[in-house]
């Protein structure tokens, strides 16, 4: 545990140290994933598939603020998806406008969510989402997370219905009707949606009590929740989820779970102490947790040498002759010899 | 000679200076029912744009519907219909608005006034 904590530290020293390159290296690595995926699952506008341009965007997005991210993916799924069909491109830009108007402008800083979301669904662990948001999010963070699962499905049923949409031109009206109507009646998505905000605020709330072990508590109870409301759920509606994704998933939920709190809230409860005193006006009965820390090791560093600097310095400031003499005394004294 | 606790202090300061503080002085140099309203009237427009974003979706996907009944619906009807809908979608909307625009601003508030006080710890330290 010692060598975890150490470990622990020296990850945080680090990334303080280093922020201003760590910050855009990792915003630059999660817009290139993002567009990449994107490209793979829509790619219907040749021009936008192309390495290049996604990796121009992506070096864009590591110096913009954190929303850049998802603008350009929309304005990437959007020239795709207009490329398959303008009028399905309408109902997207609907979907993506409405989610912006109504909740995205009263909290940029959730945008993350809302694109973290769909790639963690591409690679089939969305249930990780639910119980790290209400782990490090507040009660708002399921609106953001049923958003990232609306915008998904989104995508998700224009790639499912491309062969529908994309040939009869005809038939402008059926392919509107097909996209809304198979997004409207999609009970996966509704189930998934209800059960993740379900799932976020109470893991937020059981993570805020004032319990012993409460963030432990609360990951393993959302996940419990999550495979019993999709289970639940999907016999319900009939929806077809797969026993063993879920499950799999709810496990790795807990452990990305138990790695956010050894960073985020390390406490040792063996420790735990509880005071109480009082004022002219109130009782206090505090209790206080200590966080499980290790003391930063003293190292001392003792120069034998000097800098290389420091001695050509010396060597241009004395004649040759001291200098000679005074090398000998300290780099070769005599008890050493 | 430095002065630890001072020091500590400053860091807090300028650390939320240098973050959420940026927001929260934005938000208190309205007074509240100024912020409040300035963030109803976006609420507004904003639940506007939305509403007849969705109001375009339906009648574009029944289309077809209102072509070969133009001549026979209740015009006025449809119309109360969709400004009741209106009323309601925007009603909430603000409602929302108005909970969570009073939230922030008490939040921003606090805060400041804490900053504040911090700063008068800290003209004390230099005294």
């Amino acid at each position: 545990m010692t060598q975890l904590l150490e470990i622990r530290d020296n990850i945080k020293v680090f990334f303080s140290k280093y922020d201003i390159f760590i910050i855009p290296f990792f915003k630059f690595l999660l817009a290139l994933i993002a567009l990449l995926m994107i490209n793979s699952r829509l790619g219907y506008m040749q021009r936008l598939d192309n390495k290049g341009i996604v990796l121009i965007v992506s070096l864009a997005c590591s110096f913009l603020p954190t929303g850049a991210i998802l603008l350009f993916g929309s304005l990437f799924s959007m020239a795709h998806i207009f490329a398959l069909s303008p009028e399905v491109a309408l109902v997207v830009v609907v979907v993506f406008m409405l989610i912006y108007l109504l909740y995205l402008r009263f909290t940029p800083s959730e945008s993350l969510c809302i694109v973290v979301t769909p790639m963690l669904f591409v690679l089939h662990v969305p249930y990780v989402v639910p119980v790290v948001m209400g782990l490090v999010g507040g009660p708002a963070s399921a609106l953001s997370v049923v958003c990232g699962v609306i915008v998904y499905f989104t995508l998700h049923v224009v790639t499912q219905n491309a062969a529908n949409v994309s040939g009869d031109l005809s038939d402008i009206l059926g392919q509107i009707r097909l996209i809304i109507d198979s997004l409207l009646g999609n009970k996966q998505m509704m189930v998934l949606a209800a059960a993740f905000a379900i799932v976020t605020i109470a893991v937020y709330i059981i993570r805020r009590l004032p319990i012993d072990h409460c963030w432990t508590i609360a990951m393993i109870a959302g996940a419990v929740l999550n495979l019993l409301i999709v289970l639940i759920g999907g016999l319900v509606t009939k929806a077809g989820f797969s026993f063993i994704a879920i499950l799999l998933g709810s496990i790795l939920a807990v452990i990305v779970g138990k790695v956010i709190e050894f960073f985020r809230f390390c406490v040792d409860y063996t420790r735990t102490e509880r005071v109480q005193f009082e004022d002219d006006e109130y009782y206090y009965y505090v209790k206080a947790v200590p966080k499980m820390n290790i003391a930063a090791p003293d190292r001392k560093v003792k120069n034998i040498n000097r800098s290389h600097r420091n001695h050509n310095a010396i060597r241009a400031r004395q004649p040759e002759e001291e200098y000679e003499e005074e090398y000998e005394e300290e780099y070769y004294p005599e008890e050493d010899v | 000679m430095l002065n630890k606790d001072r020091v500590m202090l400053m860091t807090r300061m300028a650390s939320y200076e240098a973050g959420e503080g940026k927001k929260h002085m934005d938000v208190v140099r309205f007074f509240k029912g100024d912020y409040i309203a300035v963030g109803i009237i976006k609420a507004i427009i904003c639940a506007t744009l939305s509403f007849g974003l969705i109001l375009g979706l339906y009648i574009y996907y029944n289309f077809d519907v209102f072509m070969a009944n133009m001549y026979d619906m209740d015009i006025l009807a449809f119309v109360k219909d969709i400004l009741i809908r209106y009323a309601w979608f925007t009603g909430v909307y603000v409602l929302i608005t108005y909970i969570v625009c009073t939230i922030r601003y008490n939040i921003s508030r606090r805060k400041l006034k804490r900053y504040f006080k911090n700063l008068k710890v800290l003209k004390r330290m230099y005294d």
